[in-house]
Order: structure tokens, then C-alpha cells, then sequence
């Protein structure tokens, strides 16, 4: 124990008036030793879900699934066949009531119904939720989450603005609550073996990752329609800004909207940015500038870029963040999207990054098998992770500072791109340098009666 | 300086590729064009109006950094659309221009559309985001005048800028008899974080939603928080313990944090006992801040 510690622990005890009295003896002891037995692995968690979309659908737990083994084709981030923690889906909800059949069909047994995630919020046979809702809705969902007692798993990218993010941290934090971010390829095992093989030094000193992505479309021109029956479309913009529905931005299509999910960026981005900074150990800092370049699109409904290049520079230590759609892909592996880490002694790609076939160059895969060195975290797979951390109450891989300084490049890169100048950006105060309209633009006003 | 007639006529023309260049060539326009792109963005052609619209965002952003006369211009023509008599998708995306750029000298003419049905909420939208008291001092009064359904909106905007000098404020709207305005109340209360001269009563638990009473617990200890970092340990630990004292084990696991931060001899004494909870989470909460207390101890009975 170091010095520091044992100063403060003297304080502390000298504060409370307790050293001394005989009563208690203060150690680092196992938990087990004291009776704090942790959780019995049988324990069942009982999933509520929001969202149970195309996206949604892969964190149900059929009935017929439990105790069973599943293959990783269950998008759930880890590798190979394996039996899921037991759980079960017991409340689903979507503002699409053509859904909630469905869904309950899948799950089996008698899952409650709501249209109103609050109302599931409410339940108290929930204990834990996945939040699958389209990206405007993930902040606010997970707060409102903590806020009625309930470990979250949301999907990436864990926010669209600055002070979405940092307002879930605090959220996470005052309820002591468990929350994982869906940016999943940090549970495979192709990405703990590029992080053990770069952190264990053999590409030398680290200079630099580019992340290669394809471009996005550009879309065309649909009519605007009133919404379908069934689709509580009020409901469905939620905390954004109102705009009358379309099918091509809804369900799936809303990714290409800046206001709602705001392009390749912070859909893939959060996947293959998640896996650069958990390897550059950049999860509790950000970059101190962020230059962006490219094209929205010329003509149709979409405004997220088509192509873009973003350069973040980070300090202390120094390195650069390259996200490039498209950009260069890598030379020695092919993928469609992913990212190469450059150091002084050479390079190691890593492609994807979430649930496609993450994956990563043989010479990574021989060091992990060889040094044993086990210098990251290995996670069981990312559900699991996030139900282990559920009965122990640990931070789970992608906790919510991690997802949030993310996000933060994510959300960076499109301001940067949208005002289409370069940024100064303080990782502490989370403010950008000398620039009015960019500060505005971290932060978004809710709607309605939705606010952070 | 482009030719403003050719950048018009540019922005119409058939060609995707010609009108693209000219809205990402904006910012070299005057802002004389703003009324004239104001029509074209309630074009019946979606490419015509998708250029104009692009126009007024290229527009701003271009003079958007800091202060200057490009600046007024622009804030001007924009107040212009947001006020004149436009489309409303038009006059709704001015306002979002608006909220970037917008200075305290145009609060005044977006405030009075707080007042209209079709516009206030995006009006508030943008007085939400613009720096400085003027907007302060305006959505206090807008909230003495404001309708009851529109109330909780203010007091969200109150809440959301921490205006202090709202503060007695909430405290008023948490004894309305109208659930949805107290609620907004003690919401805004919680994010503000400061005590008002006077008593302040949060509303009833006897009466509210499931979720209101959620909201409410929440907001007050968010208070708390505010109080433990401005110092006033006492005051926040009142709160906390009523916290501790409930059987929801989220709301004992947050009193747990936030006593632990206090880091005091009550605080000790309070969470001493959580560390027997029969419900695992709040013991293994408990367990954690006890060590965040005392540097990595743990008891030992």
C-alpha cells in the first residue's frame, strides 16, 4: 500500500473517531472473508428491453435459449459458441406497436407489453434493461434508466452531444449503477490480442492509428407521409428537434440525419475508435484539436457527411487519430472498415470492431498465445461482461467514462465537419477554445417535456 | 465577394453539382440574400430548397466563431425569418441558425414568440442556448406569463441554465396544485442546486405518477450534490439520509455516494450499517464507499 494511501487512510480514521476503539480491524480482506459473498452465479437477471428493432431483437433472451449454448452469430460481442449468463426478457417496449408482438413471440413465456419506456422503467420486476432505441434517445433513456434503479446496456454510440455524455456519467455514478455501451468489439478476443501486443511495446512508440470506413449515401428525395398506425411517431423524436416523418429516416434510416444519428462517424466510429482508445488507454481524456474535412451530401434528404477526414491530435503522450471515409485501407488485412495502429517499429491492423468479424494479424495472435501477458482486461463477451459486472457491481469494459470520451470524437468530428473549421478542444473542461457557435453546439435543448 | 444575383440563380439552377457549389461557397455572400433564400428554401423543387437551407447554414456557420459585423448581419437576417412571414419549416430552421449565433441583443424578438403556439417551442429551443443573463432574466418573466401547459417547458430551460436567480422560482411552482408544474419545479430546483431564501416544499409523494415521484426523488438529490460541492455538507447529508432511510435500494445505493463524498464521522457512521444490508447491491455499494473513505479499508467485525 502506498504511502499516500495509508496517509489518507490515517486521516480518515482519525476523522471518524474510530481508529483506536478496538472494534474494527481495517485490512484489505476478500470480500468472501467477510460474508459479502457476491452473487450466486445462478442468479437470473430480468431484462426489460426499449427498442426491439432490427438492432434490438439480437439482446432478447428466448426462453427456450436459457441455460443453452448460442453461437457468437448473436451479435453479442465475444467469440465462438457459448452459454449465456441466465437471464430472461420479461418486459418489452416499443413505440412501434407493430413490433411488440413479434418480440414476444420470439421471447416466448408471457413478456409484459408497453409502448412507454417509462412505464417499464416503473416495473419492478425489471431489473436491468437493453436499450436499443434509435441514437437521440440513448442519453436520456439511460438517465431516466439509472434514475428508477436499473443497470443499463445501451447501444453505441452512447450519445449525440457533449452534455448528453457527461450527463450520463454523472447519472451512472450518483445511482452507483452498472451501465455497458454496446461498442462491442472491445469483448473480442482479436482486439484484446492487438492490445496486448501494442501495449506490450513490440510496435515500439505509438504515432499514430487511421481508421478506414466506407463512404456514406447520399440519399435521394422521399415524400414526407403521415406516420403509420401504430407508430407513436411523437414518441419516437423524442428530446430532438421535430421534423415531420419520413419512412427514409426512420427505422434504420435515421442514421444519415447529423440531428439523430449522425453518420458513419458515430455509428461505426463508436465501434472502431472504441477499440484505438481502449488500446491508447485514451478512455478518461480526449484530443487536443480536431481538424475535419469533406462532403455532405450534394443533393436528397440526408445531411451526414458522405466523406469525411477527421485528425485528432492527442498530447501527453502524443499520437494521432485519423477517421477517414473513405480512407486507406489496410494493406495486409481486408475488411471493409477498421483501423491500422502505427508505431515506431511497425504496424498491426485490426479490422471492424464490433459484431462482424473482428479480427487482427497472425503475429498479434502468437504473442498473446506465447507471453501470456494478459496486460488488458479479456472479457467473457460483452453481455456477459455486462451481467458478471450486474452481480458484482464492477465497471464494466465499456463503462460510461470510456463510451463517453468516444462519443466525444464522434460528436467532434461532425461539429468540426458542420462548421468546417479547425477546433481546440480541452479534454477537462470539455469545452472547445475561442469558438461561440461550437460551444452551443454541445449541447442540444430537449423537446417537449424530455430533458437531460 | 461572390455576385449575389449570380449565387441566387446558381442556387436554382437544374444542375446538382452547380447548386451544390454554390451553398458551400456561402459565406462569401452578403447577408442581403437571407430574405430571397428565406422563399427559395419553401421551394416546391426539394433540391432548390435543400440549397437555400444549406445556404443559410453555410451562412452562419462561416461567421459563427466569435463576435463581428458579418455576424450582426447575418443574426439580423436570420431575426428577420424567424419573425417574418415564411414557411414555417423555414422560420424553424432560422431559429436553429439562431440558437448558434444568436446574440442578448436579439433575445428580446425571439422572446415574443414564446407566446405563440407554433413557434415557442422553438423559440425557447433557441433562448436555451444562447450565453449570457438577458436570456436569464427573460425566461423568468416568460414564466409569470406563460400558460400552464407551457410552464414546465420555462422552468425545464431554468433548470437546464441553472439560473439561480430562479430559484425562489421553483420554489413557487412546487406548490402549484398543477402536478406537472410542481414537478418541473422541484426538477428545475434539483439542476440549479441552490436554496432559496424561505422555506421550500417539495411537492407531495401523495398524489404523483410513479415517474413523478422518480423525478422528484432524483431532483433532490442532484440538490444534494450541489449542496456537498458547495459545501454544505449538512444540508446535503439532511437529504441523503431521508434517502438512506427508504427501501428502494437505487436510492440507498445513491444517499451511500453521496454520504461517502462527505467524507465525515456521520458519514461513517451511516453506511457502517448498509454493509449488512441484506439487499447485495446496497451492501456491496456500501462496501465500496467505505473504501473510497478510508483508502482501501475494510472493516473487520
Amino acid at each position: 500500500m502506498s504511502t499516500r494511501a495509508k496517509n489518507t487512510r490515517r486521516k480518515f480514521l482519525k476523522q471518524t473517531g474510530v481508529a483506536g476503539a478496538g472494534v474494527y480491524l481495517f485490512d484489505i480482506v476478500p470480500s468472501r472473508v467477510l460474508g459479502f459473498q457476491g452473487p450466486a452465479p445462478s442468479d437470473t437477471v430480468n431484462f426489460g428491453h426499449i427498442g426491439i428493432g432490427g438492432r434490438g431483437r439480437g439482446f432478447l433472451r428466448p426462453e427456450a435459449n436459457l441455460g443453452k449454448k448460442v453461437p457468437s452469430s448473436t451479435n453479442l460481442g465475444g467469440d465462438g459458441t457459448r452459454v449465456l449468463r441466465a437471464s430472461r426478457s420479461v418486459a418489452l417496449c416499443d413505440v412501434d406497436a407493430s413490433r411488440l408482438d413479434d418480440a414476444a413471440t420470439r421471447v416466448g413465456g408471457k413478456p409484459k407489453l408497453y409502448k412507454d419506456f417509462r412505464r417499464l422503467l416503473e416495473d419492478k420486476d425489471v431489473d436491468a434493461v437493453y436499450i436499443a432505441t434509435p441514437d437521440h434517445w440513448h442519453a436520456l433513456q439511460t438517465i431516466m434508466a439509472c434514475e428508477a434503479g436499473k443497470d443499463v446496456y445501451v447501444e453505441k454510440p452512447a450519445c449525440n452531444t457533449i452534455e448528453e455524455g457527461r450527463a450520463m456519467v454523472t447519472a451512472t455514478e450518483r445511482y452507483g449503477r452498472v451501465v455497458q455501451v454496446g461498442s462491442q468489439g472491445r469483448s473480442q478476443q482479436a482486439a484484446w490480442q492487438a492490445a496486448n501486443y501494442i501495449r506490450g511495446g513490440r510496435l515500439g512508440t505509438m504515432r499514430k492509428v487511421t481508421c478506414w470506413h466506407y463512404a456514406s449515401p447520399d440519399g435521394d428525395w422521399t415524400p414526407d407521409t403521415d406516420p403509420p398506425s401504430g407508430l407513436d411517431y411523437d414518441m419516437w423524436v423524442g428530446p430532438a428537434r421535430w421534423i415531420p416523418y419520413n419512412q427514409k429516416h426512420t427505422h434504420g434510416a435515421f442514421r444519415w440525419l447529423v440531428d439523430f444519428g449522425g453518420g458513419q462517424i458515430r455509428d461505426r466510429g463508436a465501434h472502431v475508435m472504441s477499440i484505438a482508445n481502449w488500446i491508447m488507454d485514451a478512455d478518461h481524456t480526449g484530443p487536443v484539436s480536431i481538424d475535419a474535412k469533406g462532403e455532405p451530401p450534394r443533393d436528397g434528404m440526408y445531411d451526414a457527411a458522405v466523406t469525411m477526414e477527421i485528425t485528432y491530435e492527442f498530447k501527453n503522450p502524443d499520437w494521432t487519430l485519423v477517421w477517414s471515409q473513405p480512407g486507406t485501407p489496410s494493406k495486409t488485412m481486408e475488411a471493409r472498415y477498421g483501423a491500422v495502429y502505427h508505431g515506431d517499429n511497425g504496424e498491426l491492423t485490426v479490422t471492424y470492431g464490433d459484431g462482424q468479424p473482428t479480427d487482427t494479424e497472425q503475429k498479434a495472435k502468437d504473442y498473446a498465445a506465447q507471453c501470456n501477458c494478459g496486460k488488458a482486461f479479456r472479457s467473457p463477451g460483452h453481455s456477459e461482461n455486462f451481467e458478471d459486472c450486474i452481480r458484482t457491481r464492477e465497471k464494466p469494459i465499456m463503462h460510461m467514462e470510456a463510451a463517453h470520451r468516444v462519443a466525444t470524437l464522434c460528436v467532434l468530428g461532425n461539429v468540426g465537419f458542420q462548421l468546417q473549421r479547425k477546433m481546440e478542444w480541452d479534454p477537462v473542461t470539455e469545452r472547445v477554445k475561442d469558438d461561440d457557435e461550437a460551444n452551443r453546439m454541445l449541447s442540444r435543448p430537449g423537446r417537449g417535456p424530455w430533458h437531460l | 465577394m461572390a455576385d449575389d444575383k449570380q449565387f441566387l440563380a446558381d442556387l436554382q439552377n437544374a444542375s446538382v453539382d452547380v447548386r451544390f457549389a454554390a451553398w458551400r461557397a456561402a459565406g462569401s455572400v452578403t447577408p442581403a440574400v437571407i430574405p430571397q433564400l428565406g422563399k427559395l428554401a419553401s421551394s416546391p423543387n426539394p433540391g432548390v430548397a435543400k440549397a437555400a437551407r444549406e445556404a443559410l447554414t453555410t451562412m452562419t456557420h462561416g461567421v459563427g466563431k466569435t463576435a463581428s459585423t458579418n455576424r450582426t448581419g447575418v443574426e439580423k437576417g436570420l431575426l428577420g425569418l424567424a419573425s417574418g412571414d415564411y414557411a414555417l419549416p423555414v422560420r424553424f430552421h432560422a431559429f436553429r441558425l439562431l440558437s448558434g449565433i444568436a446574440s442578448e441583443e436579439s433575445v428580446p424578438a425571439i422572446a415574443r414568440w414564446l407566446q405563440n403556439t407554433d413557434l415557442r417551442e422553438e423559440a425557447i429551443y433557441c433562448l436555451e442556448r444562447i450565453p449570457g443573463p438577458a436570456v436569464d432574466k427573460t425566461l423568468i418573466t416568460a414564466y409569470k406569463e406563460a400558460k400552464d401547459d407551457f410552464k414546465p417547458r420555462v422552468l425545464a430551460a431554468l433548470g437546464h441554465r441553472r439560473v439561480e436567480d430562479a430559484a425562489g422560482l421553483c420554489a413557487e411552482a412546487m406548490r402549484s396544485t398543477n402536478k406537472d408544474i410542481a414537478v418541473a419545479g422541484v426538477k428545475a430546483f434539483g439542476r440549479i442546486g441552490k436554496k432559496p431564501a424561505g422555506a421550500v416544499t417539495p411537492p407531495e409523494e401523495r398524489g404523483l405518477s410513479t415517474w413523478q415521484r422518480i423525478d422528484e426523488i432524483d431532483s433532490l438529490l442532484r440538490f444534494a450534490d450541489a449542496q456537498a460541492k458547495q459545501g454544505n455538507a449538512a444540508e446535503a447529508m439532511r437529504i441523503y439520509k431521508t434517502a438512506l432511510d427508504r427501501p428502494e435500494e437505487h436510492w440507498q445505493c445513491a444517499a451511500i455516494i453521496g454520504i461517502a463524498k462527505l467524507k465525515s464521522e456521520e458519514s461513517a457512521a451511516a453506511i457502517l450499517p448498509k454493509m449488512k444490508s441484506s439487499n447485495r447491491t446496497v451492501r456491496i455499494t456500501a462496501e465500496k464507499a467505505w473504501k473510497g473513505m478510508a483508502g482501501e479499508a475494510t472493516p473487520r467485525s
